[in-house]
């Protein structure tokens, strides 16, 4: 490929950039296998025998199953719940009716079950008899959430007090297979692709929410399975003063899609998500409507690009949070470059943001503590703003690897120009 | 929709406030610390990011009963209500002791006696007695659940006006329904039509599939594609400030046989006698019943829930047959009622509908007609 046709984050930044052999379409059963190995590592590392997970995420991670989510009103009383036990390759999956194709989670029979409902007593009452031939004496138990039946039923349910699951699953998660790598850049494809098409109608008088339409239409067109959260294409204030009010004094960010139509000259910061067989794509860029970058919106990306630059060239395994907060500052000439109520990156996977943060309130002792594996996945989104020019933000998603980082994105950054590029 | 995002209207925000004080007292709880996006909106009235699916329990929102004051987990005040000023919002936090020094400051937290959760995590479980020292923590869905139980008149003007979003979603989804068509295509359509309506929020994305002539509720592992002699299944639902509605339709793909003119007979003979269940004083599992009534088996879903922010009670499920006896329909209910009949070789007939209980007998809010192909 040469540089004339490349886009994306490797026109912007070359030091460290390696590839990775991943496959085009995951290998579902190898996933499975491979995502249960390191489950069982991680409760083995935590002294846990049984996980039961309720969360939706949890469950798409612990058993390889996806299914178009629903939203969070209905999905806590419908939704498939998993129980993990040591030593037993295959979770357990109770699966509601709505939720998901027990034909596609390769589990054998005897581990498929109908439906429970934990949120009624009855329910968690018949849960209770089935979790009870499947807990060995005395194990310790871990457990993603509580609802109030399980509360209340104690220790009929869980015959020891249960730890959290949320530090077993999360060192699962953390380094991602190559078919769980696919299945994100194979969203990431397909957002892309949708969003390409969407930017080519960006016209003045365009309303917000038809840009979300065309969005889903064609991300599910292409083989999304799910619309993670509400499309975000926010206006940008002329000034921080001029913005909406927030507990920061910074700018608030995301701002809700209403009907709005967009004028031209408007600066938007976008926001999208899609899941690929239950695995996230996250997408942002900045867009002028019906307009070139003046100088002073251009010098806000090469700002921009300058800063992300700098974060990758000392992104590899070993590196820590610290180590990029500290890069991304310096580049960005002292001042962090993220919005003070998020962060300079993060991870993805099932869900759209996951562990870890880079640059939250956890700390710097924790950001210097938190050291990169390879196989790690992270979302930089560092942002600029100088008032008048409406800033930039944009997002892009690589794997650490043991000597860099390989891009999942590869999306133009369109009006504005890349001068110089590597 | 609009162009503006604006808080719930004043009368929603503060007939649902004064139906959740009068359960926080006959439920004995001084605060209720809640996680759960309906439960958010149902006390803030704040439109907040929709994001799709379960999440895990955190602080979003605390509602303190001798104040009437509420802590909002928001970054900015942009849809937020007047009565929530500035200094009781709070950003997100990822380190959680960061949540347990704010919420420590919220005046009534070292004295309240009985805190209520809508969900907890082990985790919380920990932290929550360092904000609220005196107090037991108790599950507080009881509490919300009975509160949003019955709808107001303006929680089912809302729900209509949702519903109205959904169907038309529905009717575009049925236009582009000829063979060679493909479920991907029609979920795209509905989609885009909800959002085009001005609902970029979905409550459902399973939104067309052809039923299983091989099995009752399995999905038929092929590619996706519509053929002629196909039942094909189209849902929509969506969430329009808050409130879900929901629709579902089953379409044949050609000139109907006998046998799909019999299964539409068997969905209509079941049909009435559901309807007829829904009647106050009734216990919720005369919709059950109605199955048996018409000789049909129960199907593997829910037969009808309560609609509102979410799923509301009653849930009345084939695996929650004692609580569905035990639970009574009332005036004021608002049902997702399902009516599901399956014949091998054929496939399955899937309807659904929004249905309120008067006190002198079902209303259908829906408009759409029952078609059978």
């Amino acid at each position: 490929m040469t540089a004339a046709t490349v886009s994306g984050v490797t026109q912007i930044a070359r030091t460290g950039y390696s590839r990775l052999d991943i496959p085009d379409e995951p290998d579902l059963d190898r996933m499975r296998r491979e995502v249960s190995a390191r489950l069982q590592a991680a409760m083995a590392d935590h002294g846990v025998d049984v996980l039961v997970l309720l969360g939706n995420s949890n469950v798409i991670y612990a058993t390889g199953i996806s299914w178009p989510l629903a939203d969070a009103g209905l999905s806590h009383i419908e939704r498939p719940v998993a129980v993990v036990v040591a030593g037993d390759e295959h979770p357990h999956l109770f699966l509601p009716f709505r939720e998901g194709s027990a034909s596609e989670s390769g589990l054998p029979a005897d581990h498929l079950n109908g439906p429970v409902y934990l949120e009624f007593e009855e329910g968690v009452g018949d849960f209770a008899r089935i979790l009870g031939r499947l807990l060995p004496a005395g194990a310790t138990i871990a457990v993603d959430e509580l609802t109030g039946a399980m509360r209340r039923a104690g220790s009929a349910l869980f015959p020891t007090e249960p730890v959290d699951a949320a530090p077993v699953i999360g060192a699962a998660k953390l380094v991602k297979t190559i078919d769980q790598i696919s299945c994100i850049r194979r969203a990431c494809q397909i957002t892309e692709q949708a969003v390409a098409e969407i930017q080519k109608s960006l016209v003045p008088g365009v309303r917000q929410i038809d840009l979300s339409a065309e969005f889903v239409r064609r991300t599910f067109e292409l083989g999304a399975t799910t619309n993670m959260f509400d499309s975000i294409w926010q206006v940008m204030p002329t000034s921080k003063a001029a913005g909406t009010w927030t507990t920061t004094g910074d700018l608030a960010l995301p701002l809700l899609t209403t009907e709005r139509e967009v004028a031209e000259g408007d600066v938007l910061w976008t926001d999208v998500s899609i899941a690929y067989r239950g695995y996230c794509s996250d997408h942002g860029r900045t867009w002028i409507v019906g307009q070139d970058p003046t100088p002073a919106q251009q010098a806000q990306f090469d700002k921009w690009r300058t800063i992300v630059d700098a974060v990758l060239s000392v992104t590899k395994a070993g590196a820590s949070c610290g180590d990029l907060g500290r890069a991304a500052t310096a580049a960005a000439g002292g001042q962090k470059p993220w919005l003070p109520h998020f962060y300079l990156g993060h991870g993805i996977g099932t869900s759209a943001a996951e562990m870890p943060m880079i640059g939250t309130d956890l700390g710097q002792e924790w950001d210097d503590n938190f050291v990169f594996p390879a196989g790690m996945l992270l979302v930089f989104e560092p942002v600029v703003w100088e008032d008048g020019t409406g800033g930039y933000r944009g997002e892009e998603i690589v794997v650490v690897t043991d000597d860099g980082w390989m891009p999942l994105t590869a999306y133009p950054y369109d009006p504005y120009e890349v001068s110089n590029g590597n | 929709m609009g162009t503006e995002i604006e808080a719930d209207g004043r009368a929603l925000r503060l007939s649902r406030r004064a139906r959740a004080i009068a359960q926080m007292e006959a439920h004995d709880l001084d605060i209720l610390v809640l996680g759960r996006q309906a439960n958010v909106r149902y006390i803030s009235g704040a439109p907040q990011l929709w994001v799709v699916g379960t999440r895990p329990f955190g602080p979003i929102c605390s509602y303190v009963r001798a104040t009437g004051e509420i802590h909002l987990n928001s970054t900015w005040d942009e849809g937020i209500p007047e009565e929530i000023p500035h200094e009781n919002l709070y950003g997100f936090a990822w380190n959680p002791m960061t949540l347990v020094g704010i919420m420590a400051k919220m005046k009534g937290a070292d004295t309240a006696r009985r805190v209520g959760t809508d969900a907890l995590t082990p985790m919380f479980a920990k932290l929550l007695p360092m904000v609220f020292p005196q107090a037991e923590l108790v599950d507080a869905e009881p509490a919300m659940r009975a509160a949003r139980r019955v709808k107001t008149s303006e929680e089912i003007a809302a729900l209509r006006r949702a519903l109205t979003v959904a169907e038309e979603a529905l009717a575009k989804g049925a236009a582009e329904l000829t063979p060679g068509t493909t479920e991907q295509h029609l979920a795209g359509v509905i989609l885009e039509a909800e959002a085009a309506g001005g609902v970029s929020t979905p409550a459902t994305q399973d939104a067309a599939w052809v039923t299983s002539k091989d099995h009752p509720w399995r999905r038929e592992r092929g590619d996706g594609t519509v053929r002629a002699g196909d039942l094909v299944a189209l849902s929509a639902g969506v969430l329009a400030d808050g409130y879900v509605a929901e629709v579902a339709r089953t379409f044949y793909i050609g000139e109907p046989t006998d046998a799909v003119r019999s299964l539409y007979r068997r969905r209509d003979h079941l049909w009435d006698r559901l309807i007829d269940a829904c009647r106050p004083g009734n216990p919720a599992s005369a919709l059950l019943d109605a199955y048996a009534q018409a000789g049909e088996p129960l199907p593997a879903m829910p037969v009808a829930h309560g609609l509102g922010l979410g799923f509301d009670p009653p849930v009345v499920s084939p695996a929650l047959r004692a609580t569905a006896e035990r639970d009574v329909l009332a005036d004021g209910n608002v049902l997702a009622v399902t009516g599901y009949v399956w014949e091998p070789g054929v496939g399955a007939v899937f309807t659904r509908d929004a249905v309120v209980i008067g006190a002198d007998g079902p209303t259908v809010l829906t408009q759409t007609s029952k078609g059978a192909w």
